[in-house]
């Protein structure tokens, strides 16, 4: 892994600023939840104490004991916005819910027909819109009988607010328009049907029966009413009405009529109020939710994949159990039990909540109903949604900034690295050559100490090679003395005179210090070159008559070998020193001639490349070992094994790259390309 | 190797032992010092050893030899032998001095010979060479002693060269020339056109050297005779054989 990608991923670990604080933000929203569950709840609890104050104005009677029965016939009476048109048909009820079931045998006695029902009140209306199951219908007769008369109708029996019961039915031979009948009794004792116009309905004839939609005054009806149709063809129409005691349900719930204005005065904006009874039916309500957050927030871009990463879950939370005519709910049934209570529900928007806080309405000890009010969280949230979004993006960009500082500095770092690297690597040359000086030395932080490091270790390095290289110098200096004293010894025993077996003797111990002199003097022979290299002076030459002449001296001189001269037709002039060059020849030839077997042929080239000539001496012979190929023209490099025992130590190689490098050249070894002998060759730029 | 020992000829070695020429050596290795004063004295030298230089110059300063051979290194001193080389030349301006070293650098060479030795020999040479030196550095001074007549005059153009008393001039001016730079000069002159190979030169010059020190020694001549006569290319190299003389 490279430090980039290491330093990459401590740059990321600034992520954790935004991460922390969207944290810090959500705890600040559940913070911020909780004092606006609070005050809400103190608000509800406020605005149900004021109502307990005007306990009249909330409940229309004294005191609803049964609880609400839907089976028993009891009815919910929707408060609707607008006067209905009398037409059959609800759609204009502006009631999202549809009719209940009517249950049957409401009213003791006679078959009724399946049927559902409903009821909505207006200002001065009762409205009662029954769908009926009738598949026989039976016209209402023109003349019909009391006793007798079979016919479909719906009944209606009403108790008066003076608590009196009164009997209607709704009945036609026609769809329309219809008025009320009811059986009169006349005073001579018999009945006849008479119209109550009072009490009127449209009655609409359907595929699978009727529906039936009726309009009450207000004036006549007290607090309980009775429904059912019934299947004309068995039940004959009655006269008598049943007893009061005898009659279930049919209990009127109403919503108060002023209740809404009433609560009107303590909604604040944003916030709906809702009142319930103890049976959780609607009261009456006020305001609304959304006008606080008609406005939207400003378009943020971040803000839904935002709210979808860090936010709390809205869609999580309950739905309001709310129905037209009744509102449930934890906080309902917790309110309804004395208590108060909040609750977050969810909204048709993801990132809205809606807060509900519910207090119970106690009035003389006993709990009479519970005001709901709703608020929407958002209005809060969609402050701390921008401040949050700003502080994210504000982390965001603090950790790409951190992240491309970092990133660069570790490119930068690992380019420095890269480049100290690349410098050691090459710091010491195939050819032993040692570069004593590394990039980013002059830094002062650790890689420059690095670096450095490297510098004095090379340098150490360097010493040491040179000392090797002197050594040889160095050592044929100091041996030469001690080899003087013992050949003038020799001397002067010769001088002496000396018998013939002694001479013998003292010719070995000549013949071996001369062979050691040769020896010395090679090892010294490098540091001479090298020397005598220094002080030459550069002058122009032709190295292709230098070749010429030189190479007729090597036939003359090396009678076993055949010299082959390969020269181009024009001259080739070159800055340098001829005598150095022909040293350079001497060395080359003295190896090749080494090498070539007796008999073989040694080639002489010099060629005009690019930039350069290429003098190449090639010999027949063995190739060179693949190992020894790069080390060939080290100093004091041991040499291949030749067929003479002179001795070898390299140097004559090592001069050849001396002189090579003193005319901005460089020699190579290689192997002929069919293993038949090996090539030098000294590139020599053209000046 | 064993070849290169020819070519001393007989008639430098041949001394008149009458004379007793005292020969000083200043040289801090006592078995060398033992062995040349052995081998000098049997020449019929008259030889004092020293070890170093202070007592050396003690005794010059009682009197000087005819002859000095000095080591460079000496005991301590490291360039003991060139102080010694300054200040005998400042007491004589004509007795031989012979610089004979383990040193074998051009730049030691040079030093001494600008100092005014009249030869720079390495500790390689044979004692029956270095005879050969001493003997002909005496000859040289003999003959420069001796009033003219006798001379043998080698005359090439505008050299001309006193074989005699070791004496070189171009264009009558004297060049200086170190007894080895002499019997170069004289080898090469002596058959103009003729090329002489190192190996000639060398025993021309009664010396063991290598090819490189050849090399410098002609460049040294070159130059000795090129800041008399900027156009002077009379030493001709032969590349890969040798060097000639043209008039």
């Amino acid at each position: 892994m490279s430090i980039r990608s290491q330093l990459l991923i401590v740059g990321l670990s600034t992520l954790v600023l935004p991460w922390a604080g969207c944290q810090y933000a959500k705890e600040l929203e559940l913070a911020m939840r909780g004092s606006q569950e609070q005050a809400l709840r103190a608000s509800a609890a406020t605005i149900a104490n004021a109502l307990s104050a005007e306990p009249q104005r909330v409940f229309r009677d004294g005191a609803d004991s049964p609880p609400f029965d839907k089976s028993a016939g009891d009815l919910y009476v929707f408060p609707l916005g607008r006067q209905p048109l009398l037409d059959g048909y609800r759609d204009d009820w502006d009631i999202a819910q549809d009719p209940g079931p009517l249950p049957e045998h409401l009213i003791p006695g006679g078959s009724p027909l399946k049927s559902r029902v409903q009821a909505g009140v207006t200002e001065r209306y009762l409205y009662v819109y029954l769908d009926v199951d009738d598949p026989h219908f039976k016209p209402e007769p023109s003349d019909p009988q009391v006793g007798s008369a079979r016919f479909d109708r719906v009944e209606f029996l009403l108790q008066k607010p003076d608590g009196t019961l009164e009997s209607y039915f709704f009945a036609t031979n026609a769809p329309g328009l219809i008025e009320a009948q009811r059986v009169v009794h006349d005073a001579d004792g018999s009945d006849h049907i008479g119209n109550e116009p009072r009490l009127q309905a449209y009655w609409l004839q359907t595929k699978s029966g009727f529906q039936l939609e009726a309009r009450l005054p207000l004036t006549l009806l007290g607090n309980r009413l009775w429904i059912a149709a019934r299947d004309g063809t068995r039940d004959p129409l009655t006269a008598e009405a049943p007893a009061l005691e005898r009659l279930q349900g049919g209990r009127l719930f109403f919503a108060p009529r002023d209740l809404d204005e009433l609560l009107a005065t303590f909604v604040r904006a944003g916030t709906r109020v809702t009142v319930v009874d103890a049976n959780g039916f609607k009261f009456g309500s006020a305001g609304s939710v959304e006008s606080g957050t008609d406005q939207q927030p400003p378009a943020d871009l971040g803000r839904s994949w935002f709210r979808n990463l860090l936010a709390i879950d809205n869609s999580r939370l309950p739905a309001r159990g709310d129905t037209p005519d009744r509102l449930e709910g934890p906080q309902v049934a917790q309110a309804l039990n004395g208590e108060a209570a909040t609750i977050w529900l969810r909204t048709g928007r993801k990132d809205v909540a809606l807060l509900s806080a519910a207090a119970p309405i106690t009035i003389d000890g006993t709990i009479r109903g519970a005001v709901v009010l709703d608020q929407i969280g958002d209005a809060l949230i969609g402050l701390r949604d921008r401040a949050l979004a700003r502080l994210f993006y504000l982390t965001l960009l603090a950790t790409a900034v951190a992240v491309a500082f970092v990133v660069g500095f570790a490119t930068w770092l690992s380019v420095r690295i890269n480049r100290l690297s690349r410098a050691a690597d090459s710091a010491v040359g195939r050819d032993g050559r040692i570069r004593l000086t590394m990039p980013e030395a002059s830094q002062g932080d650790e890689i420059g100490a690095l670096a450095r490091s490297f510098e004095s270790m090379l340098a150490r390095l360097n010493e040491h090679t040179q000392y090797l290289q002197t050594l040889g110098g160095k050592l044929s200096h100091e041996l030469r003395t001690p080899l003087t004293i013992v050949r003038s010894s020799l001397d002067n025993l010769e001088s002496e005179g000396l018998r013939e077996d002694q001479r013998a003797f003292v010719d070995r111990a000549r013949q071996g210090s001369l062979r050691l002199q040769s020896i010395l003097s090679a090892l010294g022979a490098a540091a001479r070159v090298e020397e005598s290299i220094k002080q030459t002076e550069r002058v122009g030459f032709d190295l292709r008559e230098l070749l010429l002449s030189t190479v007729a001296a090597y036939r003359s001189g090396f009678p076993n070998s055949r010299f082959d001269l390969e020269v181009p037709g024009e001259a080739a002039f070159l800055r340098g020193a001829p005598d150095l060059m022909v040293q350079l020849l001497d060395k080359l030839i003295d190896n090749a001639v080494d090498f070539c077997p007796i008999g073989g042929k040694i080639t002489v080239g010099l060629e005009r490349s690019a930039g350069n000539y290429e003098l190449t001496v090639s010999n027949d012979g063995p190739p060179l070992p693949e190992a020894m190929q790069g080390r060939l023209f080290e100093s004091l490099y041991e040499r291949r094994t030749t067929h003479d025992d002179k001795p070898h130590f390299g140097l004559g190689l090592y001069i050849v790259r001396l002189i090579a490098e003193f005319h901005d050249g460089a020699v190579t070894a290689a192997n002929r390309a069919d293993g038949t002998g090996v090539v030098f060759t000294v590139s020599l730029p053209i000046i | 190797m064993a070849s290169r020992n020819r070519g001393i000829s007989d008639s430098v070695i041949g001394y008149d032992p009458a004379m007793k020429k005292q020969i000083a050596i200043v040289e801090d290795e006592p078995a060398l010092r033992d062995n040349y004063a052995a081998a000098l004295s049997r020449q019929g030298y008259q030889v004092k050893t020293y070890g170093n230089r202070r007592v050396a110059m003690q005794a010059f300063h009682g009197r000087l030899p005819d002859l000095a051979i000095i080591d460079i290194s000496l005991e301590d001193e490291a360039e003991g032998g060139f102080d010694l080389c300054r200040d005998l030349r400042a007491m004589s301006a004509e007795l031989p001095i012979v610089f004979l070293t383990a040193r074998d650098s051009e730049l030691d060479a040079v030093s001494g010979l600008r100092l005014g030795a009249d030869d720079f020999l390495t500790k390689d040479v044979s004692l029956p060479h270095l005879a050969a030196r001493v003997a002909a550095l005496f000859r040289r001074i003999d003959a420069l002693r001796r009033p003219d007549g006798t001379a043998e005059i080698l005359q090439r153009g505008a050299l001309q060269i006193d074989a005699e008393k070791m004496q070189t001039t171009w264009n009558g001016t004297p060049v200086v020339l170190s007894l080895t730079e002499f019997w170069i000069v004289h080898a090469l002159a002596r058959n103009p056109g003729h090329v002489k190979n190192r190996q000639q030169l060398m025993d021309a010059a009664n010396v063991v050297l290598d090819d490189e020190t050849i090399t410098s020694h002609i460049k040294r001549v070159r130059r000795k005779f090129q800041t008399l006569d900027a156009n002077f290319d009379a030493i001709q190299t032969v590349y890969g054989m040798g060097y000639r003389w043209v008039e």
